[in-house]
């Protein structure tokens, strides 16, 4: 319990949705209800889903993009909503991001010197040789010439970018990094070099990841934990080993068979129907209830939330279907 | 699945295709001397890198090079009995979106804000096939149910914006399959859909190939996708198939150390490695392509020949090939 870095409880968020300026608005979208992990020191939590499951809001909240609507965020044990002054930014200095689009998340008319200095600049007053001088160092640290410090964003390609992305976000020697499907955008010769360099780094510096992906592959070569999300509630939590080799979900099933294996002889699993349901009017009773391959006609699916349920240890879903172990 | 014996019923064979982008002071070689052939009923994948030239060689097929700038140097383009290259682009229409159709990447762009599905999938019904009214309406309905979109007859009144994106991207399909193409290129058709959604339309464009016998042109960087809807598989490198082969033989045994190496650096579910294998450097930048093999600089087994002079084509049996002097010197 002592090394939970960062520990997430019954978060919520609710948008109000819907309607147009006339009316008052429709229903809430309901992105995120009621989500509890935590991430420990030095270990990858990856959070996984299809689009729209609300992973993706999780780490709008952790990085105070947004409001929660109900739930707490702690960091080293405190409530990260009481935050104010000089503790808010050390918090933010603590936790940083490193975003999908690395065309985007660069502001093309910086110099990399400055993208990756200004944090530098606001939190620790570095400024001419030593700043340069750290700048240099970061560079070389994810891999870049410290003389591209004086480029712009464009002159980089995608793979450059991302590293400068993550020199950016290592600036002020945080602990957690958020990375919000960090190489999803990048070439395959290109993602094991940034994945290769997030592990290296994770280990030399001790650092903390929150992966958000929908790559299991991915998933599994980087995290040691895994959390599953379906419209907005966690379906499954546990160790990599224990998600891969003892699933227990029917839709953490259903998205482990769904992606295609690079090799011939592994036949395509069987997927599911549908598609997600939407966090506007999501399904009664269990969410997942409308493509459930082993859904019944029991009204227990249909009408009762299945509960958080701790099955083996350190394995958690919420199901109906799955019996907790006998211990 | 397989089809051992292909030499007779080749449906498209494609010969030293070189489509070129004419720049005020460059001339960028995206398809630079590509062939390769697809049986009647096949899978082919083209796999490669952003810049590989897999999607250019695709729009060349079609005759849709983006004009002005690109155009088709060299090279032939047979489809049964006719070069492509060869004939008018009034004849062309005859094959584009009839006897040959493409699914581009995003279902957002390539159907019409303004029209109805229902006109956007009977454009190619009226347009090729001259069918009108009841008919044209019945074959529009067909092909709805055939990509599995739930109750086609209300759908057909809507437009793209209330449509989910898969359901987008199983119209666009739709458009394609209509004509029931010889021919059909999917260029990342599933690349912008989550993963559940992806493998129901990998399912679906498996069998409609199984029951109408279409071949398909899949590309993709995805070495997932190509080893469970292809047969064969060409890599391509700076504008070249550097390798060809039959799925199961270059998964097994690559060749080419480039082949290896995108094998080698994808993660693996159940199979897992310490370390991925990287690839150095970038993919290859088309405004300076090195002299000799464009993946020497790149290439962990690169000798001095491979910087003076591109390998010539190794034969692998059958129709299989590589490009590389390990292999050309080794034999």
């Amino acid at each position: 319990m002592a090394n939970r870095l960062l520990e997430v409880e019954g978060l919520a968020k609710h948008f109000r949705g819907g309607g147009n300026w006339l009316t008052s608005g429709g229903d809430a979208i309901r992105a995120v209800d009621g989500v509890s992990f935590h991430v420990e020191a030095g270990e990858t939590f990856a959070l996984v889903g299809e689009s729209g499951c609300g992973k993706t809001t999780v780490a709008k909240m952790i990085l105070l993009l947004e409001r929660p609507t109900r739930g707490s965020i702690s960091f080293q044990g405190q409530d990260v909503s009481g935050f104010r002054g000089g503790g808010l930014r050390e918090y933010k200095r603590m936790v940083q991001a490193v975003f999908q689009d690395p065309y985007s998340s660069l502001n093309p008319r910086m110099q990399v010197l400055d993208i990756i200095g200004e944090p530098l600049r606001v939190h620790q007053g570095l400024r001419g040789r030593t700043l340069r001088m750290r700048v240099g160092e970061l560079l070389e640290n994810v891999g870049l010439n410290p003389v591209t410090a004086s480029f712009f964003p464009h002159q980089f390609s995608g793979g450059q970018r991302q590293r400068i992305a993550i020199a950016r976000a290592l600036a002020l020697r945080p602990q957690l990094i958020v990375l919000d499907e960090p190489v999803s955008g990048l070439d395959v010769s290109i993602r094991a070099q940034i994945l290769n360099l997030l592990v290296d780094l994770q280990r030399d510096l001790g650092l903390s990841y929150l992966l958000i992906s929908h790559d299991l592959a991915i998933v599994e070569h980087m995290s040691h934990r895994v959390g599953v999300m379906y419209v907005g509630k966690m379906v499954e939590l546990a160790t990599r080993d224990e998600f891969y080799g003892n699933t227990l979900h029917p839709y953490s099933n259903a998205l482990l068979a769904s992606v295609p294996k690079p090799d011939p002889d592994i036949p395509m699993g069987t997927t599911i129907g549908g598609e997600v349901a939407s966090p506007i009017n999501p399904p009664s009773g269990c969410r997942f209830h409308t493509r459930c391959p082993i859904y019944l006609e029991t009204s227990m699916c249909r009408e009762v939330e299945p509960d958080w349920r701790e099955i083996l240890s350190e394995h958690l879903t919420a199901c109906h279907k799955v019996e907790p172990a006998v211990v | 699945m397989v089809n051992q014996n292909i030499e007779d019923d080749i449906l498209l064979r494609v010969e030293g295709l070189k489509t070129y982008f004419f720049q005020r002071n460059a001339v960028l070689k995206a398809v630079d001397g590509v062939s390769f052939t697809v049986a009647q009923g096949e899978a082919v994948g083209l796999v490669g890198e952003s810049g590989s030239g897999k999607t250019m060689t695709c729009l060349s097929l079609m005759r849709l090079v983006p004009q002005p700038g690109a155009r088709i140097v060299e090279g032939e383009i047979w489809f049964k009995d006719e070069n492509l290259l060869d004939i008018t682009e009034h004849e062309m229409r005859a094959y584009r979106g009839h006897r040959m159709a493409i699914i581009m990447q995003d279902p957002q762009t390539s159907l019409n804000p303004v029209y109805s599905i229902g006109e956007q999938v009977a454009e190619p019904v009226r347009l090729h096939l001259k069918e009108r009214g009841q008919q044209a309406m019945n074959r529009v309905l067909d092909a709805l149910r055939a990509v599995r979109i739930p109750r086609p007859e209300q759908r057909l009144v809507q437009y793209p914006h209330q449509f989910s994106g898969g359901m987008r991207q199983r119209v666009v399909a739709a458009m394609g399959l209509t004509t029931q193409p010889e021919l059909l290129i999917a260029d990342e058709p599933t690349t912008s859909l989550d993963v559940t959604i992806q493998a129901q339309f990998l399912r679906l464009i498996r069998e409609l190939q199984q029951d109408s016998g279409t071949s398909v042109i899949w590309v993709t960087h995805d070495l997932g996708i190509v080893a469970q809807m292809c047969d064969r598989v060409n890599v391509m490198y700076a504008g070249r198939i550097v390798e060809s082969g039959r799925v199961r033989q270059i998964y097994k045994e690559p060749q080419h150390p480039y082949t290896r190496a995108l094998l080698d650096s994808v993660p693996l579910m159940g199979a897992r490695r310490d370390k991925l294998y990287q690839i150095d450097g970038q993919p290859p930048d088309l405004r300076s392509i090195p002299q000799g093999c464009p993946f020497w600089p790149r290439c962990p087994e690169a000798m001095d020949k491979c910087k003076e002079q591109y390998p010539p084509r190794t034969s692998l049996g059958g129709q299989d090939f590589v490009h590389c002097w390990l292999t050309e010197e080794g034999r």
